[in-house]
């Protein structure tokens, strides 16, 4: 194919502007505005480090950032053990299979918004389902109040995503198990091995780079969370549920801190790139790539 | 005993298990819908009926008539599908035209821009929408559909990866054809590479059209007017107002919903290959 110097940038001239426009400058423009005091009113301010170093003394920010490494520690694993199981019993050759895996998957497509408020239907202290259950099946007589309760309102919406998110986790895992062999299961059942036997020793390692890939995407995902805290609780009680993404926003367009919250979208960079750094040079020491 | 085979017990405990993750995910679905055929009165009994009191009875779809006539819901869902659809055209001329030229070209550059894409896909969202923010204020932007269209339209990143890949697959032998019949670059990747592409370019469609369907930063920032309003901006205004109502939030939750879960029942195939196979969101 026969084309002019120019023409490749012409393909991509659109792509170029977006990304100079809506991620790379915006990324260079947060990281000034995170050296400056700057509310919308007036012109930002050089204050060196001075963001960081409120951050660093105020116990808000703290508590924001042990939220948002409880929400990943809740958050990572339960989507990743439930999407598990999930492709596991789904890779079955069953009758009305494919329905179930279209069901599973149905939450990841519909609206957070729209889900979180069934959630907050049913999370409702005095006429929600949940409790009422809780009251009488279980006998529990004092039950939560999840949402407005400052231990209950952040597993709440970690649960809340867990059930949103495990259907499109599934799909991941699903095509990492229909790419190994069969007849590796085949020769395990005439030595004798057992179905979780053969998950351990089959499954597991040759599914690892996918799990790798899950783990990734899951943690970043976890990162950017801000739907289910916006449309749940908003951050509350007293920021018990509020995680770095949501605490940007607030800061931003709440409190109107645009220096102060750059700084906090600095912190959320710096962890996210991070987080996926660590993993990478962990990766040759967890990933299998054959038996 | 022919019928009592271990394979039929295995077969019988997957179904057993299947069933418990299939209820609980149907059911909050299945409690909104519940709730929203329940009197203003009903909602709050206790213990919560099961049943709802209205079902098959006059006045069973009151709430939903409330929601779309007099809570503007209609509207909401009309300015959803146009911004939705304008951002879905969008991407994919960014992405196909940007996926053509790293798939089939060779340039000075094209190792840093694909890695430049690549790297800024793991920047959240937050981070950007400050500067984001104030650039739409200086463009004078805000109140209009142009920022929920235009950054979508332009930033196309998975979508480039995609048919970057898909393009990379199509036989190079195809193009050569063309070529002896004097066709450009524009009119091999028009009349041949976008045609080939249609099963990949529907996926495409359908998942940015349904991602910027439940976009809710960028709304709850950029649009104030109430006309202008997409769904998921008016349902969390409207939960603000009407919090008690749990008739009439839930019949707006469902009836904003309803767009995407049919075309998930009818395109299914396409959403879910494309995000299984490139983990495309």
């Amino acid at each position: 194919m026969r084309y002019r110097k120019i023409t490749p940038y012409l393909f991509l001239l659109p792509m170029i502007v977006g990304l100079f426009v809506f991620r790379l400058g915006p990324i260079a423009a947060a990281v000034f505005a995170s050296f400056t005091n700057w509310n919308v009113a007036t012109a930002p301010v050089f204050i060196g480090l001075g963001n960081f170093r409120e951050l660093f003394a105020s116990q808000y920010f703290w508590l924001v950032l042990r939220n948002t490494v409880v929400f990943i520690l809740i958050f990572t694993p339960g989507v990743m053990i439930l999407a598990f199981i999930m492709a596991v019993l789904v890779n079955q050759k069953l009758k009305g299979i494919a329905f179930f895996r279209g069901l599973f998957f149905m939450p990841y497509v519909t609206t957070m918004v729209a889900i979180a408020m069934a959630f907050n239907w049913i999370f409702a202290t005095r006429f929600g389902v949940l409790n009422s259950i809780l009251t009488r099946w279980f006998n529990v007589s004092n039950p939560p109040a999840w949402l407005s309760s400052p231990t209950y309102a952040l597993i709440a919406i970690a649960i809340v995503a867990i059930w949103k998110y495990s259907g499109f986790l599934m799909m991941i895992f699903l095509a990492g198990l229909q790419s190994i062999p069969a007849d590796l299961y085949e020769a395990a059942e005439i030595d004798g091995a057992n179905r979780l036997q053969q998950i351990i020793q089959i499954t597991l390692p040759l599914l690892s780079p996918v799990t790798f890939f899950a783990f990734i995407i899951t943690v970043i995902d976890a990162f950017r969370t801000f739907d289910v805290t916006y449309a749940m609780t908003g951050g509350g009680p007293n920021f018990a549920s509020t995680t770095l993404a949501y605490y940007v926003y607030q800061n931003a367009f709440i409190y109107q801190r645009m220096g102060y919250a750059s700084a906090i979208s600095m912190i959320l960079l710096i962890l996210v790139a991070a987080a996926t750094f660590v993993s990478f040079k962990l990766k040759d020491r967890l990933v299998t790539y054959a038996l | 005993m022919s019928i009592l085979r271990p394979r039929f017990f295995r077969n019988l405990f997957s179904y057993l298990v299947l069933s418990v993750f299939a209820f609980t995910t149907i059911f909050p679905f299945l409690w909104m819908v519940i709730t929203t055929f329940k009197s203003r009165g009903a909602i709050f009994a206790i213990p919560p009926t099961l049943v709802p009191d209205l079902l098959f009875k006059p006045g069973m779809w009151d709430s939903y008539i409330e929601v779309l006539t007099r809570y503007n819901f209609v509207r909401y869902i009309g300015n959803s599908m146009f911004v939705s659809t304008m951002a879905a055209i969008g991407q994919l001329i960014t992405a196909s035209l940007a996926g053509f030229a790293f798939a089939r070209m060779e340039f000075r550059g094209k190792y840093i821009l694909f890695g430049l894409l690549l790297a800024t896909t793991m920047v959240p969202t937050e981070v950007v929408i400050i500067p984001e923010f104030l650039l739409m204020a200086q463009l004078k932007w805000l109140d209009t559909y142009l920022p929920l269209i235009v950054p979508s339209f332009l930033v196309a990143s998975f979508g480039t990866f995609m048919l970057r890949e898909f393009f990379s697959s199509i036989p190079v032998e195809l193009e050569e054809a063309a070529l002896l019949d004097g066709a450009s670059v524009f009119q091999i990747y028009r009349h041949i590479y976008l045609p080939l592409s249609l099963p990949a370019m529907t996926t495409l469609f359908l998942i940015a059209f349904i991602n910027n369907w439940n976009e809710l930063l960028r709304p709850v920032l950029y649009i104030s007017d109430s006309d202008l309003r997409t769904v998921t901006i008016g349902l969390t205004t409207f939960q603000n107002e009407y919090g008690a109502q749990w008739h009439l939030l839930l019949s707006a939750a469902v009836v904003s919903i309803l767009p995407l879960l049919i075309i998930y029942i009818f395109a299914q195939r396409y959403i879910v290959q494309g995000i299984a196979t490139t983990g495309l969101k």
